[in-house]
Protein backbone atom coordinates (compact mmCIF):
# COMPACT_ATOMS: atom_id res chain seq x y z
CA UNK A 1 0.00 0.00 0.00
CA UNK A 2 2.80 2.38 0.92
CA UNK A 3 4.89 1.00 -2.00
CA UNK A 4 1.84 2.05 -4.34
CA UNK A 5 1.49 5.77 -2.86
CA UNK A 6 5.04 6.13 -3.26
CA UNK A 7 4.37 4.92 -7.13
CA UNK A 8 1.54 7.49 -7.14
CA UNK A 9 3.76 10.17 -6.13
CA UNK A 10 6.30 9.28 -8.43
CA UNK A 11 4.23 9.32 -11.24
CA UNK A 12 2.68 12.62 -10.48
CA UNK A 13 5.96 13.88 -10.09
CA UNK A 14 7.18 12.79 -13.47
CA UNK A 15 3.55 14.05 -14.86
CA UNK A 16 4.41 17.23 -13.45
CA UNK A 17 8.20 17.55 -14.74
CA UNK A 18 6.94 16.30 -17.99
CA UNK A 19 4.57 19.12 -18.08
CA UNK A 20 7.59 21.35 -17.25
CA UNK A 21 9.19 20.20 -20.22
CA UNK A 22 6.51 20.42 -22.63
CA UNK A 23 6.85 24.35 -22.12
CA UNK A 24 10.72 24.17 -23.61
CA UNK A 25 11.98 22.69 -20.10
CA UNK A 26 13.96 25.87 -19.30
CA UNK A 27 13.61 27.37 -15.94
CA UNK A 28 15.25 30.31 -14.41
CA UNK A 29 17.21 33.18 -16.27
CA UNK A 30 17.47 30.72 -19.51
CA UNK A 31 14.10 30.56 -19.55
CA UNK A 32 13.66 34.18 -19.53
CA UNK A 33 16.00 35.28 -22.14
CA UNK A 34 14.16 32.35 -24.11
CA UNK A 35 11.11 33.79 -23.70
CA UNK A 36 12.92 37.06 -24.51
CA UNK A 37 14.08 35.72 -27.74
CA UNK A 38 10.72 34.07 -28.37
CA UNK A 39 9.52 37.81 -28.15
CA UNK A 40 11.67 39.30 -30.83
CA UNK A 41 11.03 35.91 -33.20
CA UNK A 42 7.39 36.64 -33.38
CA UNK A 43 8.19 40.19 -34.03
CA UNK A 44 10.34 39.62 -37.02
CA UNK A 45 7.24 36.62 -38.13
CA UNK A 46 5.15 39.93 -38.53
CA UNK A 47 7.65 42.00 -40.21
CA UNK A 48 9.52 39.88 -42.51
CA UNK A 49 6.27 39.13 -44.83
CA UNK A 50 5.75 42.68 -44.38
CA UNK A 51 9.01 43.92 -45.76
CA UNK A 52 9.04 41.65 -48.73
CA UNK A 53 5.52 43.35 -49.45
CA UNK A 54 3.43 40.04 -48.71
CA UNK A 55 1.85 41.48 -46.10
CA UNK A 56 0.11 45.49 -46.15
CA UNK A 57 2.57 47.86 -45.01
CA UNK A 58 1.23 49.42 -41.85
CA UNK A 59 4.33 51.94 -40.34
CA UNK A 60 1.93 51.82 -36.65
CA UNK A 61 2.58 47.23 -37.05
CA UNK A 62 6.27 48.01 -38.18
CA UNK A 63 6.77 50.91 -35.17
CA UNK A 64 5.23 48.42 -32.72
CA UNK A 65 7.33 45.14 -33.72
CA UNK A 66 10.52 47.03 -33.73
CA UNK A 67 9.93 48.21 -30.66
CA UNK A 68 9.25 45.23 -29.04
CA UNK A 69 12.76 43.81 -30.23
CA UNK A 70 14.54 46.98 -29.15
CA UNK A 71 13.02 45.98 -25.75
CA UNK A 72 14.72 42.84 -25.60
CA UNK A 73 17.77 44.06 -27.08
CA UNK A 74 21.19 45.86 -25.63
CA UNK A 75 21.41 45.59 -22.24
CA UNK A 76 18.35 43.59 -21.76
CA UNK A 77 19.20 41.06 -23.87
CA UNK A 78 23.15 40.52 -22.29
CA UNK A 79 22.13 40.66 -18.74
CA UNK A 80 20.49 37.58 -18.75
CA UNK A 81 23.55 35.83 -20.19
CA UNK A 82 26.06 35.71 -16.51
CA UNK A 83 28.78 33.54 -17.31
CA UNK A 84 28.55 30.10 -17.69
CA UNK A 85 24.69 30.06 -17.85
CA UNK A 86 24.53 26.85 -20.31
CA UNK A 87 21.85 24.82 -18.50
CA UNK A 88 19.60 22.79 -21.14
CA UNK A 89 17.86 23.47 -23.64
CA UNK A 90 19.72 26.70 -23.65
CA UNK A 91 21.65 26.75 -27.65
CA UNK A 92 24.10 29.15 -26.24
CA UNK A 93 27.67 28.75 -27.40
CA UNK A 94 30.29 29.27 -24.15
CA UNK A 95 31.93 31.80 -26.93
CA UNK A 96 29.76 34.19 -25.63
CA UNK A 97 31.98 34.47 -22.37
CA UNK A 98 35.27 33.90 -24.38
CA UNK A 99 34.09 37.11 -27.07
CA UNK A 100 31.84 38.68 -24.95
CA UNK A 101 32.97 42.46 -26.25
CA UNK A 102 31.47 41.08 -29.65
CA UNK A 103 28.14 39.57 -28.02
CA UNK A 104 27.45 43.04 -26.72
CA UNK A 105 28.60 44.61 -29.62
CA UNK A 106 26.40 42.93 -31.69
CA UNK A 107 23.54 43.43 -28.73
CA UNK A 108 23.89 46.93 -29.32
CA UNK A 109 23.37 46.87 -33.17
CA UNK A 110 20.18 44.89 -32.39
CA UNK A 111 18.99 47.76 -30.43
CA UNK A 112 20.28 50.84 -32.86
CA UNK A 113 18.60 48.92 -35.66
CA UNK A 114 15.62 48.46 -33.64
CA UNK A 115 15.31 51.79 -32.52
CA UNK A 116 16.18 52.51 -36.28
CA UNK A 117 13.67 50.82 -37.40
CA UNK A 118 11.03 51.98 -34.84
CA UNK A 119 11.89 55.60 -36.24
CA UNK A 120 12.18 54.92 -39.90
CA UNK A 121 8.46 53.02 -40.60
CA UNK A 122 7.15 55.95 -41.69
CA UNK A 123 9.10 55.89 -44.47
CA UNK A 124 7.76 53.13 -45.77
CA UNK A 125 9.35 50.53 -48.44
CA UNK A 126 11.99 51.67 -51.07
CA UNK A 127 10.64 48.38 -53.06
CA UNK A 128 7.12 49.81 -53.05
CA UNK A 129 8.41 53.36 -53.85
CA UNK A 130 6.56 54.70 -51.08
CA UNK A 131 10.23 55.22 -49.98
CA UNK A 132 11.27 58.91 -48.68
CA UNK A 133 14.82 58.26 -48.85
CA UNK A 134 16.30 56.57 -51.07
CA UNK A 135 20.11 56.67 -50.08
CA UNK A 136 20.33 52.79 -50.52
CA UNK A 137 19.54 52.40 -54.54
CA UNK A 138 17.10 48.93 -54.16
CA UNK A 139 16.67 46.22 -52.38
CA UNK A 140 18.65 44.06 -54.54
CA UNK A 141 21.40 45.55 -53.96
CA UNK A 142 21.16 46.17 -50.29
CA UNK A 143 21.64 42.29 -48.85
CA UNK A 144 25.13 41.98 -51.10
CA UNK A 145 25.80 45.60 -52.07
CA UNK A 146 26.12 47.04 -48.39
CA UNK A 147 29.49 44.81 -47.87
CA UNK A 148 30.78 45.33 -51.44
CA UNK A 149 28.85 44.94 -55.02
CA UNK A 150 28.43 41.64 -54.52
CA UNK A 151 31.95 40.12 -55.24
CA UNK A 152 33.37 38.72 -52.53
CA UNK A 153 35.19 41.65 -51.05
CA UNK A 154 33.89 44.81 -53.31
CA UNK A 155 36.85 47.13 -55.40
CA UNK A 156 37.68 43.99 -56.90
CA UNK A 157 40.35 42.40 -54.37
CA UNK A 158 39.91 39.63 -52.09
CA UNK A 159 40.05 41.80 -49.09
CA UNK A 160 38.12 44.94 -47.90
CA UNK A 161 35.61 45.34 -45.40
CA UNK A 162 32.80 43.31 -45.16
CA UNK A 163 34.49 40.52 -45.35
CA UNK A 164 34.57 39.52 -41.53
CA UNK A 165 31.57 38.72 -39.80
CA UNK A 166 30.41 39.86 -35.81
CA UNK A 167 30.55 43.29 -34.74
CA UNK A 168 33.13 44.27 -37.31
CA UNK A 169 31.09 43.57 -40.20
CA UNK A 170 28.78 47.37 -40.81
CA UNK A 171 31.94 48.81 -39.48
CA UNK A 172 31.05 50.26 -36.60
CA UNK A 173 27.66 51.65 -35.08
CA UNK A 174 25.61 53.28 -37.59
CA UNK A 175 23.99 56.89 -36.90
CA UNK A 176 20.62 56.39 -35.68
CA UNK A 177 19.89 59.58 -37.45
CA UNK A 178 20.77 58.40 -40.53
CA UNK A 179 18.68 55.38 -40.00
CA UNK A 180 15.95 57.36 -39.29
CA UNK A 181 15.74 58.95 -42.95
CA UNK A 182 16.24 55.09 -44.38
CA UNK A 183 13.61 53.36 -45.74
CA UNK A 184 11.80 50.51 -43.45
CA UNK A 185 13.32 47.54 -45.30
CA UNK A 186 16.76 49.04 -45.76
CA UNK A 187 16.92 49.22 -41.48
CA UNK A 188 15.60 45.59 -41.70
CA UNK A 189 17.85 43.85 -43.61
CA UNK A 190 20.42 45.49 -41.65
CA UNK A 191 18.70 44.03 -38.68
CA UNK A 192 17.98 40.84 -39.43
CA UNK A 193 21.75 40.46 -40.82
CA UNK A 194 22.80 41.42 -36.96
CA UNK A 195 20.45 38.41 -35.71
CA UNK A 196 21.95 36.66 -38.44
CA UNK A 197 25.51 37.48 -37.08
CA UNK A 198 25.22 36.94 -33.83
CA UNK A 199 23.07 33.65 -34.09
CA UNK A 200 25.64 32.14 -36.13
CA UNK A 201 29.01 33.00 -34.29
CA UNK A 202 26.49 32.37 -30.31
CA UNK A 203 24.28 30.15 -30.84
CA UNK A 204 24.95 26.02 -31.64
CA UNK A 205 22.00 25.83 -34.25
CA UNK B 1 54.50 -24.61 -35.97
CA UNK B 2 56.82 -23.34 -38.67
CA UNK B 3 54.23 -23.54 -41.36
CA UNK B 4 52.34 -21.59 -39.94
CA UNK B 5 54.96 -18.61 -39.24
CA UNK B 6 55.84 -19.29 -42.61
CA UNK B 7 52.15 -18.49 -43.86
CA UNK B 8 52.11 -15.27 -41.55
CA UNK B 9 55.41 -13.78 -42.97
CA UNK B 10 53.76 -14.54 -46.76
CA UNK B 11 51.43 -12.88 -45.75
CA UNK B 12 52.71 -9.80 -44.03
CA UNK B 13 55.12 -9.24 -46.76
CA UNK B 14 52.09 -9.65 -49.05
CA UNK B 15 50.16 -7.02 -47.62
CA UNK B 16 53.56 -5.20 -47.59
CA UNK B 17 53.86 -4.71 -50.48
CA UNK B 18 49.94 -4.05 -51.24
CA UNK B 19 50.39 -0.97 -49.06
CA UNK B 20 53.13 -0.25 -50.71
CA UNK B 21 51.70 -0.47 -53.88
CA UNK B 22 48.81 1.84 -52.74
CA UNK B 23 50.89 4.21 -51.39
CA UNK B 24 52.82 4.56 -54.80
CA UNK B 25 49.36 4.26 -56.61
CA UNK B 26 49.09 7.60 -58.75
CA UNK B 27 46.16 9.48 -58.41
CA UNK B 28 44.23 12.33 -60.08
CA UNK B 29 44.66 13.50 -63.96
CA UNK B 30 47.05 15.64 -64.84
CA UNK B 31 44.69 18.70 -66.24
CA UNK B 32 45.91 20.28 -69.80
CA UNK B 33 48.17 23.00 -69.25
CA UNK B 34 45.58 25.94 -69.84
CA UNK B 35 46.62 29.16 -69.75
CA UNK B 36 43.15 31.28 -69.62
CA UNK B 37 43.06 35.21 -67.73
CA UNK B 38 41.17 34.70 -65.07
CA UNK B 39 38.45 37.70 -63.59
CA UNK B 40 38.65 39.04 -60.19
CA UNK B 41 35.42 39.64 -59.63
CA UNK B 42 33.88 36.35 -60.92
CA UNK B 43 36.36 34.50 -59.14
CA UNK B 44 35.96 36.40 -55.92
CA UNK B 45 32.18 35.46 -56.42
CA UNK B 46 32.64 32.03 -56.96
CA UNK B 47 35.38 31.61 -53.68
CA UNK B 48 32.28 33.19 -51.62
CA UNK B 49 29.28 30.62 -53.27
CA UNK B 50 31.68 27.99 -52.73
CA UNK B 51 32.55 28.84 -48.95
CA UNK B 52 36.05 29.07 -49.33
CA UNK B 53 35.83 32.29 -46.81
CA UNK B 54 33.83 30.41 -44.55
CA UNK B 55 36.21 27.46 -44.52
CA UNK B 56 39.48 29.00 -44.54
CA UNK B 57 39.14 32.28 -42.46
CA UNK B 58 38.92 31.63 -38.41
CA UNK B 59 36.76 34.61 -37.55
CA UNK B 60 36.37 33.95 -34.40
CA UNK B 61 39.88 33.61 -33.43
CA UNK B 62 39.92 36.97 -35.08
CA UNK B 63 42.31 35.43 -38.02
CA UNK B 64 43.06 36.84 -41.27
CA UNK B 65 40.98 36.26 -44.34
CA UNK B 66 41.81 33.11 -45.88
CA UNK B 67 44.83 32.06 -43.42
CA UNK B 68 43.05 28.78 -42.22
CA UNK B 69 43.08 27.34 -38.87
CA UNK B 70 39.67 26.62 -38.36
CA UNK B 71 39.41 23.40 -36.56
CA UNK B 72 36.82 20.78 -37.69
CA UNK B 73 36.33 17.71 -35.08
CA UNK B 74 35.13 14.73 -37.05
CA UNK B 75 34.64 11.13 -35.94
CA UNK B 76 38.25 10.63 -37.18
CA UNK B 77 40.15 13.30 -35.23
CA UNK B 78 40.70 16.99 -35.49
CA UNK B 79 41.00 18.50 -38.64
CA UNK B 80 42.63 22.08 -39.24
CA UNK B 81 41.53 24.46 -42.75
CA UNK B 82 45.07 25.43 -44.23
CA UNK B 83 46.36 28.76 -45.11
CA UNK B 84 45.13 29.61 -48.72
CA UNK B 85 47.03 33.43 -48.75
CA UNK B 86 49.34 34.02 -51.28
CA UNK B 87 52.50 33.95 -48.67
CA UNK B 88 55.10 31.38 -50.54
CA UNK B 89 55.77 29.19 -47.76
CA UNK B 90 52.63 28.76 -45.68
CA UNK B 91 50.06 29.37 -48.37
CA UNK B 92 49.37 28.90 -51.67
CA UNK B 93 51.67 31.65 -52.95
CA UNK B 94 53.83 29.39 -54.68
CA UNK B 95 51.57 27.16 -56.63
CA UNK B 96 51.04 26.99 -60.47
CA UNK B 97 47.63 27.52 -61.97
CA UNK B 98 47.55 23.89 -62.45
CA UNK B 99 47.99 22.52 -58.99
CA UNK B 100 45.21 24.91 -57.67
CA UNK B 101 43.22 23.54 -60.89
CA UNK B 102 44.06 19.94 -59.36
CA UNK B 103 43.87 20.65 -55.49
CA UNK B 104 39.86 22.52 -56.44
CA UNK B 105 38.52 19.86 -58.96
CA UNK B 106 40.28 16.40 -58.04
CA UNK B 107 41.45 17.47 -54.01
CA UNK B 108 45.33 16.50 -54.46
CA UNK B 109 47.99 18.50 -53.50
CA UNK B 110 50.96 19.52 -55.65
CA UNK B 111 53.00 17.18 -54.17
CA UNK B 112 50.48 14.44 -54.86
CA UNK B 113 48.92 13.68 -51.61
CA UNK B 114 45.60 13.14 -51.83
CA UNK B 115 42.76 15.66 -49.29
CA UNK B 116 40.62 14.63 -46.25
CA UNK B 117 37.24 15.12 -47.89
CA UNK B 118 36.23 17.48 -45.05
CA UNK B 119 37.67 19.68 -48.12
CA UNK B 120 34.86 19.87 -50.82
CA UNK B 121 36.19 19.45 -53.94
CA UNK B 122 33.86 16.29 -54.62
CA UNK B 123 31.50 19.48 -55.51
CA UNK B 124 34.01 21.47 -57.63
CA UNK B 125 34.62 18.93 -59.61
CA UNK B 126 32.89 20.27 -62.75
CA UNK B 127 34.53 23.58 -62.46
CA UNK B 128 36.06 24.93 -65.80
CA UNK B 129 38.73 25.95 -66.63
CA UNK B 130 37.46 29.56 -66.62
CA UNK B 131 36.22 28.96 -63.25
CA UNK B 132 39.29 27.87 -62.07
CA UNK B 133 41.61 30.93 -63.67
CA UNK B 134 39.16 33.09 -61.95
CA UNK B 135 38.82 31.80 -58.75
CA UNK B 136 43.22 31.65 -59.12
CA UNK B 137 42.85 35.34 -59.84
CA UNK B 138 41.14 36.21 -57.35
CA UNK B 139 43.36 34.17 -54.81
CA UNK B 140 46.15 35.90 -56.03
CA UNK B 141 44.67 39.26 -54.35
CA UNK B 142 44.61 37.68 -51.10
CA UNK B 143 47.63 39.34 -48.65
CA UNK B 144 50.35 36.70 -47.57
CA UNK B 145 49.80 35.86 -43.97
CA UNK B 146 52.96 33.76 -43.03
CA UNK B 147 51.36 31.32 -40.60
CA UNK B 148 51.70 28.09 -40.86
CA UNK B 149 49.02 25.68 -41.12
CA UNK B 150 48.28 23.70 -37.99
CA UNK B 151 48.83 19.89 -38.64
CA UNK B 152 45.75 17.95 -38.59
CA UNK B 153 45.36 15.95 -35.97
CA UNK B 154 43.35 12.47 -37.25
CA UNK B 155 43.65 9.30 -35.18
CA UNK B 156 45.16 6.06 -36.54
CA UNK B 157 44.24 4.73 -39.17
CA UNK B 158 43.05 8.36 -40.64
CA UNK B 159 46.19 10.18 -40.23
CA UNK B 160 47.52 7.50 -43.18
CA UNK B 161 47.16 9.85 -46.25
CA UNK B 162 47.67 6.66 -48.51
CA UNK B 163 44.27 5.50 -47.10
CA UNK B 164 42.72 8.46 -48.67
CA UNK B 165 43.43 6.81 -51.95
CA UNK B 166 40.97 3.42 -51.25
CA UNK B 167 38.64 6.16 -50.31
CA UNK B 168 38.41 7.61 -53.24
CA UNK B 169 38.44 4.36 -55.04
CA UNK B 170 35.57 2.98 -52.92
CA UNK B 171 33.50 6.55 -52.88
CA UNK B 172 34.33 9.77 -55.09
CA UNK B 173 31.55 10.55 -57.35
CA UNK B 174 31.33 13.09 -59.81
CA UNK B 175 29.03 16.13 -59.19
CA UNK B 176 25.49 16.19 -59.81
CA UNK B 177 26.02 19.50 -62.01
CA UNK B 178 24.64 18.19 -65.45
CA UNK B 179 22.25 20.43 -66.97
CA UNK B 180 18.65 18.05 -67.21
CA UNK B 181 17.57 18.92 -70.88
CA UNK B 182 13.91 19.84 -70.56
CA UNK B 183 14.00 22.06 -67.69
CA UNK B 184 14.65 25.38 -68.06
CA UNK B 185 18.20 27.51 -67.65
CA UNK B 186 16.55 28.75 -64.09
CA UNK B 187 16.46 25.50 -62.67
CA UNK B 188 19.63 23.90 -64.36
CA UNK B 189 21.78 27.14 -63.06
CA UNK B 190 20.28 26.68 -59.86
CA UNK B 191 21.20 22.78 -59.54
CA UNK B 192 25.18 23.98 -60.92
CA UNK B 193 24.80 25.49 -57.34
CA UNK B 194 23.31 23.66 -55.02
CA UNK B 195 24.94 20.65 -56.28
CA UNK B 196 28.50 22.30 -56.91
CA UNK B 197 29.87 25.51 -55.77
CA UNK B 198 27.57 25.65 -52.78
CA UNK B 199 28.05 22.01 -51.72
CA UNK B 200 24.75 21.57 -50.08
CA UNK B 201 25.04 18.05 -49.49
CA UNK B 202 28.26 18.35 -47.62
CA UNK B 203 26.00 19.35 -44.65
CA UNK B 204 22.78 18.13 -45.34
CA UNK B 205 23.21 14.51 -46.49
CA UNK B 206 23.86 12.07 -44.18
CA UNK B 207 27.65 9.86 -44.18
CA UNK B 208 28.45 6.61 -44.12
CA UNK B 209 31.18 4.67 -41.66
CA UNK B 210 33.30 5.69 -43.73
CA UNK B 211 32.41 9.33 -43.83
CA UNK B 212 31.61 9.36 -47.15
CA UNK B 213 27.92 10.55 -48.09
CA UNK B 214 24.79 8.15 -48.64
CA UNK B 215 24.00 10.33 -51.87
CA UNK B 216 22.12 6.84 -53.07
CA UNK B 217 19.77 6.41 -50.48
CA UNK B 218 19.76 10.13 -48.03
CA UNK B 219 20.70 13.13 -50.50
CA UNK B 220 19.51 15.75 -48.85
CA UNK B 221 17.33 13.93 -46.36
CA UNK B 222 19.77 15.77 -43.48
CA UNK B 223 22.51 15.15 -40.81
CA UNK B 224 23.06 14.47 -37.10
CA UNK B 225 26.60 14.33 -37.21
CA UNK B 226 28.04 17.34 -38.77
CA UNK B 227 31.79 18.48 -37.52
CA UNK B 228 31.53 19.72 -33.95
CA UNK B 229 28.29 17.29 -33.42
CA UNK B 230 26.03 20.11 -35.55
CA UNK B 231 22.87 18.98 -36.75
CA UNK B 232 21.80 19.66 -40.93
CA UNK B 233 17.83 19.32 -41.36
CA UNK B 234 16.45 17.54 -44.44
CA UNK B 235 16.54 19.92 -47.26
CA UNK B 236 14.97 17.58 -50.06
CA UNK B 237 12.06 18.92 -51.75
CA UNK B 238 9.10 16.86 -50.13
CA UNK B 239 10.45 18.21 -46.46
CA UNK B 240 11.04 21.73 -47.52
CA UNK B 241 7.45 21.52 -49.01
CA UNK B 242 6.31 19.91 -46.23
CA UNK B 243 7.94 22.40 -43.62
CA UNK B 244 6.20 25.52 -45.71
CA UNK B 245 9.26 26.62 -48.07
CA UNK B 246 8.55 28.75 -51.10
CA UNK B 247 10.54 30.33 -54.04
CA UNK B 248 10.50 33.63 -51.79
CA UNK B 249 11.00 32.68 -48.40
CA UNK B 250 13.75 29.93 -49.17
CA UNK B 251 15.68 32.57 -51.22
CA UNK B 252 15.13 35.71 -48.26
CA UNK B 253 16.72 33.07 -46.30
CA UNK B 254 19.74 32.85 -48.08
CA UNK B 255 20.01 36.60 -48.54
CA UNK B 256 19.08 37.38 -44.62
CA UNK B 257 18.87 34.27 -42.79
CA UNK B 258 15.69 34.65 -41.90
CA UNK B 259 13.39 32.10 -41.89
CA UNK B 260 9.63 32.34 -42.02
CA UNK B 261 8.85 31.87 -38.73
CA UNK B 262 11.09 34.34 -37.69
CA UNK B 263 14.03 32.46 -36.77
CA UNK B 264 17.48 33.29 -37.90
CA UNK B 265 20.09 30.59 -38.53
CA UNK B 266 22.74 30.29 -36.45
CA UNK B 267 26.08 28.11 -36.49
CA UNK B 268 26.84 26.45 -39.82
CA UNK B 269 24.08 27.33 -41.78
CA UNK B 270 24.27 31.22 -40.39
CA UNK B 271 27.82 31.05 -41.72
CA UNK B 272 26.38 30.09 -45.47
CA UNK B 273 24.28 32.75 -45.57
CA UNK B 274 26.58 34.92 -44.10
CA UNK B 275 30.32 34.49 -45.30
CA UNK B 276 28.29 33.08 -48.68
CA UNK B 277 24.71 33.41 -50.05
CA UNK B 278 24.13 36.87 -48.84
CA UNK B 279 26.92 37.99 -51.29
CA UNK B 280 25.18 36.16 -54.39
CA UNK B 281 23.34 37.74 -56.90
CA UNK B 282 18.97 37.51 -55.99
CA UNK B 283 18.85 35.77 -59.40
CA UNK B 284 20.97 32.74 -58.51
CA UNK B 285 19.20 32.95 -55.21
CA UNK B 286 16.37 32.40 -56.77
CA UNK B 287 17.54 30.04 -58.95
CA UNK B 288 18.78 27.83 -55.74
CA UNK B 289 15.30 27.71 -54.32
CA UNK B 290 13.73 27.37 -57.97
CA UNK B 291 15.65 24.03 -57.89
CA UNK B 292 16.04 22.88 -54.58
CA UNK B 293 12.26 23.19 -54.43
CA UNK B 294 11.22 20.72 -57.56
CA UNK B 295 11.92 17.29 -57.38
CA UNK B 296 15.16 16.80 -58.69
CA UNK B 297 15.57 13.35 -56.74
CA UNK B 298 16.42 11.46 -59.89
CA UNK B 299 19.13 13.91 -60.98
Amino acid sequence: MKISKLTAGAIAASIISAAALAHGGATGIVKERMDGMGVMKEAMKVLTPMMQGKTAYDAATVRREAKNIAAHAGNALTKLFPEGSLDKPSVAKPEIWQDWATFTALADQLQTFSDGLASASKNGLMMTGTAQGGMMGNTTTMGSGMMGSGTMMGSGTMMGGGMMGGGGMMGGQPDPGALAQMPADGVFMMLSQTCSACHTRFRTE
Amino acid sequence: MKRIIRLGLAGAVMASAGLAAVVAWPIGVPPRPFDLAGNVDRGAYLARASGCIACHTDVAGGGAPLAGGVKFETPFGTLYSPNLTTDKVHGIGGWTLEQFAVAVRQGISPDGQPYYPAFTYPFYGNFTDQDIADLWAAFQTVPPMAKASQDQDMTFPFNQRWGLKLWRAAFLEPPRTNPIPGNDDVWNRGRLLVEGAAHCAACHTGRNFAGARKSDTEHFKGSDALPGGGKAPAIDFDSLKKKGWTLDSLAFALRTGITPDGDAFGGAMGEVVLYGTSFLTEEDRRAMATYLLDDHSGG
